[in-house]
């Protein structure tokens, strides 16, 4: 048998990760891994990671890496872009960290085009505290907070991030909604989004649709099919902008 | 290293504008700040001379924001650094905290204004406990409590190096008085004093082949057990005691012989050197002593200085409604000397308060 | 009767039910009690909801015990953070496992979907699914709350009734919520398994004063500072 390649990027003290089974953060990582390697940064990324899921990567790549508090990843990678120019600055953060509690931070980075690269995982849900219902939870969508389904006349409609992003940020900012589902377009979009920090031209978003079997309670076929034909169908997933021109549809 | 003052001489300045010159005296890199009274000057002047001496700020989205850019700088080796008051305070300690927990060299400068709430602007000395003990853990913290403007250059240079040596958040607590005064100071390059400016170095970020020349850095404040964070708590805590003595700093004057002892920190206590003068001019036996550092404080010091007097009684004075009191009363537990208190909270204290107020209690 | 599986092939238990009423304690002591007979037995922790606070404290006492533990252990927590809806991959394979399985299942809006994080677990004919109720916590404490509860699950095979009130457990309060839970188990046609009682209660309660059978428990949770 043969193993599938890992990435020299990773940190292999702290495989196997820590992540529940069937759960899309180590695609996601494995996609952005082998982008560190592709491009060839692993000497000077930081890889910086919030409160929540996300947490469990604090020691995932064989990166310096640094743990913030739950919404905060953005203004320290920001802090350490600011402070050194020649690091690579890699925020990552769940929806909750991202379109909530550090929506501020978010928005106003996106505002002032800093040059970091910012991947934010939706899966539709709070997974580490338990399940509660998020800024991206669908409609109708059942959480320990919203026991009877989301009404957005209560509570609203899904954040779209990548949506107010790419009107928020001048040119030279990259902007992209991807999807574990596709892994080699995943991959692509976080090339760009590192590749875009590396030229300087501004603010890189990568919002990544992603599965959480355990908060869903979902069998491998009910997580595919509420990843494709519910998430896919509610967020549109593609480059929204881009300074390279576009190849993706 | 270019030297950024020359020449020592006297200046004219107010309290916001000494910080700032002290931020460069101590080789500051960069501050990110937000706006808030009273402490817009040391941000007003900083990006005034920041680009003539290749320095740089950001004006954040708002303090929560300041305090964890400048962790993120801090973790990259940058001497970066921020200032704020009141409400800012209070956001801020979200970003103390994280400086606490991961020993960063956060150094950031307080100026008390009103409080609770939006308060005042002007001035109070109601941030004591927030800035000697806030955040959601042990307050392992340091701070200096100024009284006049060369103390603000001062120990913004020794704050500075103070954060960089023991990695404890460090504060100079300040006020909006001491920030908007002016008032004549000594204006010195480090070197010249024989300061050795504590040079930063990064936390991550570092030189060389992860895998061939060093392992990865992987900085962290969260643990999953109770026992792990224990033994982080109980190590933190042991490094700051011993620390304690090399740090705690106080005045005192003509308590020898006093017979009553007035206890005040900062602005106020300026006011109650005044007001020793004029009571021994009138016969009255007074000493007073000031903290320094309130946290640590000097205890040792305090109730060595009470022993040798003859002190019937102590007055705690201050622009806040027993903060300072609390601080006092718990590290001289035991002692007995009766405690009467002149609290005036958001209020300034003046010698003639405390001498109306000492001669109607002795 | 449901407690003598002596000719049982394999036992595979799920225990579902409110937050705090009892499911960790009665999945334990059934994994005790199977293992006592002689059996071989895997007790799984599938909270999700609140992983840190379950049955880590227990793993070497119920190990030394001879009960194969899947749960978060400290050594494998080790640097994860927060709380965390955490689930070892190993409960996904739980039914694979030689001998008895007992599922101790988290409360949560999703209630038995859980289950579908277990491999072969709605397809197992083996599977029972008991609703561990007790009276006295405020989302059960009336007949309507336990019959809107048991209507919040697609399926429950039985149901058992553990009214407790901690140290402040007395017959009366056991025998009006069990009688009470009962009723409600009737009503909906679902078998009253058993009910628990704490054993340090053994000589006060007796069991032709009750229809349902009694099966006597220990207390094994408060070892875990939180409960």
């Amino acid at each position: 048998m043969v193993a599938p390649a890992t990435p020299k990027s990773w940190y292999l003290p702290s495989k196997p990760h820590k992540f529940c089974p069937g759960c899309g953060h180590g695609i996601v990582l494995k996609a952005l891994g082998e982008t560190i390697d592709e491009l060839d940064i692993q000497d000077k990324t930081i890889f910086g990671c919030d409160i929540g899921c996300s947490l469990l990567a604090w020691d995932f790549f064989a990166c310096d890496s640094t743990q913030t508090h739950h919404g905060r990843t953005t203004p320290v990678m920001v802090g350490i872009k600011r402070a050194r120019p020649e690091l690579i600055a890699i925020g990552y953060m769940g929806d909750g960290g991202g379109y909530s509690i550090g929506s501020q931070h978010l928005l106003n980075a996106a505002v002032r085009n800093e040059k970091v690269t910012l991947i934010l995982v939706n899966n539709t849900n709070y997974g580490m505290t338990g399940g509660q219902m998020a800024p991206t939870t669908l409609p109708g969508q059942k959480t320990e907070t919203s026991p009877f389904g989301r009404d957005p006349e209560l509570t609203g409609y899904p954040t779209k991030g990548p949506e107010f992003i790419s009107e928020l940020t001048p040119d030279g900012a990259y902007v992209a909604r991807a999807t574990v589902s596709k892994y080699k377009q995943l991959r692509r979009f976080l090339r760009n989004a590192l590749r875009n920090q590396i030229e300087g031209n501004g603010f890189s978003f990568v919002e990544v649709l992603s599965t959480c079997p355990t908060n869903w309670r979902t069998n491998a076929q009910q997580t595919w099919h509420f990843l494709e034909d519910e998430m896919e169908q509610y967020f549109t997933v593609g480059e929204l902008k881009t300074p390279f021109g576009k190849g993706d549809k | 290293m270019q030297k950024v003052i020359g020449e020592t001489k006297k200046a004219f300045l107010t309290g916001n504008e000494a910080i700032a010159w002290g931020c460069l005296a101590a080789e500051a890199e960069i501050m990110f700040g937000y706006p808030i009274t009273p402490q817009n000057e040391i941000m007003h002047y900083w990006t005034r001379l920041a680009p003539k001496y290749g320095k740089n700020f950001l004006q954040t989205e708002d303090e929560i924001s300041a305090g964890f850019t400048v962790c993120g700088a801090l973790q990259t080796g940058l001497k970066a650094f921020t200032a704020t008051a009141g409400p800012g305070n209070v956001l801020m300690q979200e970003p103390f905290g994280m400086a606490e927990a991961m020993r960063l060299p956060f150094f950031a400068i307080i100026q008390q204004r009103g409080g609770p709430s939006s308060g005042t602007v002007i001035y109070s000395q109601q941030e004591v406990s927030l800035t000697a003990h806030g955040g959601n853990g042990e307050g392992h913290r340091i701070v200096y409590s100024t009284a006049n403007h060369q103390e603000l250059y001062d120990y913004t240079i020794k704050g500075f190096n103070t954060a960089w040596k023991y990695r404890f958040p460090t504060f100079l607590l300040g006020d909006g008085y001491q920030a908007k005064m002016r008032e004549p100071l000594e204006m010195y390059d480090p070197s010249d004093r024989g300061i050795e400016i504590i040079k930063p170095f990064p936390l991550i970020g570092l030189e060389g082949h992860i895998g061939e020349d060093r392992e990865p850095q992987h900085l962290r404040n969260i643990y999953s057990l109770e026992e792990e964070l224990y033994d982080v708590v109980l190590k933190y805590d042991s490094e700051y005691d011993s620390i304690k003595a090399e740090l705690v700093e106080f005045s005192e004057m003509q308590c020898e012989d006093a017979e009553i002892i007035i206890i005040s920190h900062g602005v106020v206590s300026r006011a109650a050197e005044d007001a020793v003068k004029a009571l021994r001019a009138q016969g009255i036996k007074a000493g007073c002593f000031r903290p320094i550092t309130l946290r640590p404080f000097p205890r040792e010091q305090l109730l060595a200085v009470i022993d040798k007097s003859n002190a019937k009684k102590m007055l705690i004075a201050e622009s806040a409604m027993g903060q300072l009191e609390r601080i006092v009363k718990y590290e001289i537990y035991g002692q007995t000397l009766p405690v009467e208190t002149l609290f005036m909270p958001g209020v300034g204290i003046i010698d003639y308060d405390l001498i109306n107020k000492v001669k109607s209690i002795i | 009767m449901w407690v003598t599986e002596q000719n049982v092939a394999r036992v595979v238990e799920a225990y579902v039910g409110e937050y705090a009423s009892g499911k960790s304690e009665m999945a334990i002591n059934r994994a005790l009690e199977l293992k006592n007979q002689g059996r071989q037995v895997t007790l799984v922790d599938l909270d999700t909801v609140e992983p840190f606070y379950t049955l880590r404290p227990l793993q070497d006492k119920l190990e030394n015990l001879g009960v194969n533990l899947i749960c978060l252990s400290a050594k494998d927590s080790f640097g994860l953070g927060e709380t965390g809806a955490m689930l070892n991959p190993k409960a996904r394979w739980a039914l694979r496992h030689e001998g008895d399985i007992i599922l101790d299942i988290g409360y949560g809006i999703h209630g038995a979907k859980t289950l579908n994080l277990v491999e072969g677990a709605n397809e197992s004919e083996e599977l029972k699914i008991l609703l561990v109720i007790n009276y006295t916590r405020p989302m059960t404490n009336s007949r309507e709350r336990i019959k809107e509860y048991i209507k919040s699950f697609d399926r429950i095979d039985g149901i058992i009734a553990n009214t407790h009130l901690a140290n402040e457990t007395t017959v009366e309060i056991i025998k009006k919520g069990n009688t009470e839970i009962a009723a409600v188990a009737e009503e909906n046609n679902l078998p009253v398994v058993y009910m628990a009682v704490d054993i340090r209660l053994a000589e006060e309660v007796n069991q032709h004063e009750f229809e349902i059978p009694i099966k006597f428990i220990n207390r094994y949770m408060p070892e875990a500072i939180w409960s």
